[in-house]
């Protein structure tokens, strides 16, 4: 896949806040059709990162290119014009709303494009409907509150809802971390599904090993702010992603510090 | 037949249209307004009598639906606004204060006009301050009345707004400030532009503004007061009936003849009830004493007992120019369209030939009713559709629900709550304005504890007051159980009517149990 340009770039990404260095420096390239995990201890930047590349606020040095042109976000708005889809943690749904409703949150379709024109609702219903089955999930009834439906359905929804509207890079935060055993397998899933899609690419933040080991094809590792490791799966081993995950120390050393004690 | 293999969908159960309707989140406050509107049917039956009909009692007169419909209609109008903002996740305790101030600003705009005046120190004759009039208008129209008391109004509801959503206080502070603020500009403004010559410190009540809606245009009298229009000299009304084609003038006949006929009617009864009672008192007494001959003749005497019927007054010219003044449509048609009657010919209907709109004299009993009904009916369409059916209902929705999903999809939140902060100010304005033209007074102390009762009315309709969660038609039904509690206390029989305020308070605390359980139920909490 290296001969493909990359979707997305950073260069040398430094974020400031007041004296506290939160990135320092942190070059990135994620390809379409490609999972990218993102990997590193907590406090590491992961978070800080996504956020600069989500347009929740402005990297303080550095550069991003989408598709190789230059590009930079004054708002989480500008970046999803840009392409740039992101599920966040709290999956931004409404609960006490339907389906539909929150597929559609801030870009409902409605007769004479006016807020006050009236919803086009069979219509929505039926994208919605149609866009989670495209990513493995069907749902009986549009107009069940979000609320009462299982995790995994909620993160399906929320991706499915960045893809319909353009995303072209998908930025996944930690999206298994808050699901039981079978409910992070259809996660993956779905994101599988929307890898096999081929022109998307997935920036996938994780605690997990396991789940990285089983759907990246590229991985990043972050720690105190510098990426102190990268490389495809093939290049990595078992132990390295161990290893880097955790900062660089040596889980070797942590366990015999562990049995010392 | 192979099954095809079980999905995420097949976990739900198929809805019957009746748990589909169960589940709506207004079906309590159904329940309670359908039990209220049974308790206002059988305790407003005046005692005595028996009727298996709810619908026979007072309560449901027409009398009785025209001022039990004002009442509700007034406190739906501004539920909606508060309704609306609770939904989007904020609250307005200024609704009252704004009701009284925008009433009293309409009303001193129509009884003295509207100026805009600089105030600058003057060192003529010791320093004091000075007024400079820039604009003086004496003579404004309804509307314009209207629109700069919206002008005053909106902008306030705007700088709440716009306080809440740029400092994040708690609207419930800031509002707080609201309805102190504007409560005492109210009394402040009115003290001090309100007084006559004569006085050091004026009232706080606007009175003397003239019966705007009653203004009609008569022929060869140009715009008059209907009252004044009624009082002229004879010849001038007969000279009015004279210019009526004649097939006016025989329906307008035909219908007093019949009015005159009811009331001779009424009188005739009263007058046989009247004399029939001593002779009822002395029967009982015979019934006592055990006098079996005078029981016999008193009985007799009550059976034949006949008073000479009453005869009807004849119908005169004067009479018909009258009733014609009565039916001349108003030449301030904004004024009658927040302050006058509607329905009015079907209200005439129910009288002749009908016969049921007419009281114990034998007159009309209800000329029609508020015109606020038709207003409240509007607003709460216009609600419902934008609420459940438009992109902003949604935003509304998104606001209240989850803030920062809102903000994350690109929703305009801070638009969306002052845009509602401005609306509650606007439902309140109407409110005033509908008071203002009805009454043709205003006073200070109006809307007083109504920003409560409408928050209480659109709890009891189903609200949850953490946002994200209700309906328009909730909004409406807690109007009607606001309302007709009310009334229905009011009519039980030995009953302190302020018990209807401890049946309320019970109300809200079920309601709010109730709602945020079915909040709770939703979330997947439960
Ligand atoms: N708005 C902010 N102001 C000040 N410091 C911040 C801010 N946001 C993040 N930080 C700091 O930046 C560092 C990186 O935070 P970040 O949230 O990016 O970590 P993370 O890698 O996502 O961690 P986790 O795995 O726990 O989610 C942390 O030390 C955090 O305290
Ligand atoms: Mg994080």
């Amino acid at each position: 896949m290296s001969d493909l340009k990359p979707l997305i770039e950073t260069t040398g990404l430094v974020k400031k806040f007041g004296s506290f260095t939160a990135l320092n420096g942190v070059s990135l390239k994620v390809y379409p059709g490609e999972v990218h995990a993102l990997l590193g201890d907590n406090g590491a930047g992961k978070s800080t990162l996504i956020k600069i590349l989500s347009g929740v606020f402005p990297p303080t040095e550095g550069q991003i290119h989408v598709e190789g042109q230059p590009v930079s976000f004054a708002s989480p708005r500008n970046a999803t014009d840009a392409g740039i889809g992101t599920v966040y943690q709290d999956l931004a749904l409404n609960p006490l709303t339907s389906v539909t409703r929150n597929f559609f949150l801030g870009r409902e379709l409605t007769r004479f494009n006016s807020p006050f024109g009236l919803l086009k609702m069979d219509e929505m219903h039926q994208i919605a409907i149609q866009e989670m089955a495209k990513i493995g999930i069907n749902i009986a009834d549009p107009e069940q509150a979000v609320g009462t439906m299982s995790g995994g359905q909620r993160q399906t929804l929320a991706i499915a809802r960045a893809i319909y509207f353009g995303a072209k890079v998908l930025i996944l935060d930690e999206p298994t971390s808050a699901l039981g055993q079978k409910q992070q397998m259809e996660v993956l899933k779905t994101i599988r599904q929307v890898k096999d899609l081929g022109n998307i690419a997935i920036i996938l933040i994780t605690h997990n090993e396991i789940h990285a080991r089983l759907i990246a094809d590229r991985f990043t590792f972050l720690s105190l702010g510098e990426v102190i490791g990268e490389g495809t799966a093939k290049d990595l081993q078992g132990d390295d992603i161990k290893r880097l995950m955790a900062g660089g120390a040596e889980i070797g050393d942590l366990a015999k510090e562990l049995a010392a004690t | 037949m192979s099954a095809a293999p079980r999905q995420e969908s097949d976990r739900h159960d198929a809805k019957g249209p009746l748990t589909a309707l169960f589940s709506r989140p207004e079906i309590g406050p159904i329940g309670v307004m359908l039990l209220l509107f049974g308790m206002l049917g059988y305790f407003s039956i005046p005692a005595g009598e028996f009727s298996l009909n709810p619908f026979a009692g007072e309560g449901f007169n027409a009398l009785g639906i025209r001022n039990n419909l004002r009442v509700i209609s007034q406190l739906g109008i501004i539920a909606l606004g508060a309704g609306l903002l609770i939904i989007a996740g904020e609250f307005d305790l200024s609704i009252g204060s704004m009701v009284g101030f925008a009433g009293a600003c309409m009303a001193m705009i129509l009884r003295w006009g509207f100026s805009v005046v600089i105030p600058y120190l003057s060192f003529e004759g010791g320093v004091h301050i000075e007024f400079f009039t820039l604009i003086h208008l004496s003579d404004v129209s309804p509307l314009g009345a209207i629109a700069i008391t919206m002008c005053f109004t909106l902008f306030f509801g705007w700088l709440q707004g716009y306080i809440v959503v740029r400092s994040g206080l708690p609207s419930f502070i800031v509002t707080l400030g609201g309805l102190f603020f504007l409560r005492g500009l109210t009394e402040v403004s009115l003290r001090s532009f309100n007084h006559r010559p004569d006085q050091v410190k004026g009232a706080t009540t606007v009175t003397e503004i003239p019966d705007i809606k009653n203004i009609i245009h008569l022929p060869g009298h140009g715009e008059i007061e209907r009252e004044a229009a009624k009082a002229l000299p004879e010849a001038d009304l007969i000279a009015i009936v004279n210019a009526l084609p004649a097939d006016n003038v025989a329906s307008i006949t035909d219908r007093l003849q019949y009015t005159y006929q009811r009331i001779a009617d009424a009188k005739t009864d009263i007058m046989a009830a009247k004399g029939v009672k001593p002779l009822e008192r002395a029967l009982e007494n015979a019934i006592n004493s055990g006098n079996e001959v005078m029981v016999a003749t008193i009985q007799d005497k009550i059976a034949t007992f006949k008073v000479t019927p009453v005869v009807p007054k004849t119908v005169t010219d004067i009479d018909v120019a009258r009733a014609y003044i009565d039916s001349v449509v108003t030449a301030r048609p904004v004024a009658n369209f927040f302050g006058g009657d509607i329905l009015e010919p079907i209200f005439s209907w129910l009288y002749y030939p009908i016969d049921w709109n007419t009281n114990n004299f034998g007159n009309q009993f209800a000329p029609g009713l508020y015109s606020c009904v038709m207003i409240w009916v509007i607003l709460s369409l216009l609600c419902y559709i934008m609420l459940s059916r438009t992109q902003a209902g949604n935003w509304i929705y998104s606001t209240g629900g989850n803030l920062n999903a809102a903000k994350a999809n690109g929703v305009p939140t801070n638009k969306v709550k002052v845009s509602l902060f401005m609306f509650s100010a606007f439902c309140a304005t109407i409110f005033a304005t509908c008071q203002v033209f009805e009454v043709n007074t205003a006073d200070a102390a109006k809307g007083n504890l109504k920003e409560l009762e409408a928050i209480a009315a659109a709890v009891i309709g189903g609200i949850v007051m953490t946002g994200g969660f209700g309906t328009v038609l909730g909004i409406i039904i807690g109007a009607f159980i606001f309302g007709i509690a009310k009334e229905a206390f009011f009519y039980i029989p030995g009953i302190d009517g302020s018990f209807y305020r401890v049946f309320l308070g019970l109300v809200i605390i079920a309601s709010a149990l109730l709602n945020e359980n079915i909040r709770k139920r939703i979330m997947g909490a439960v």
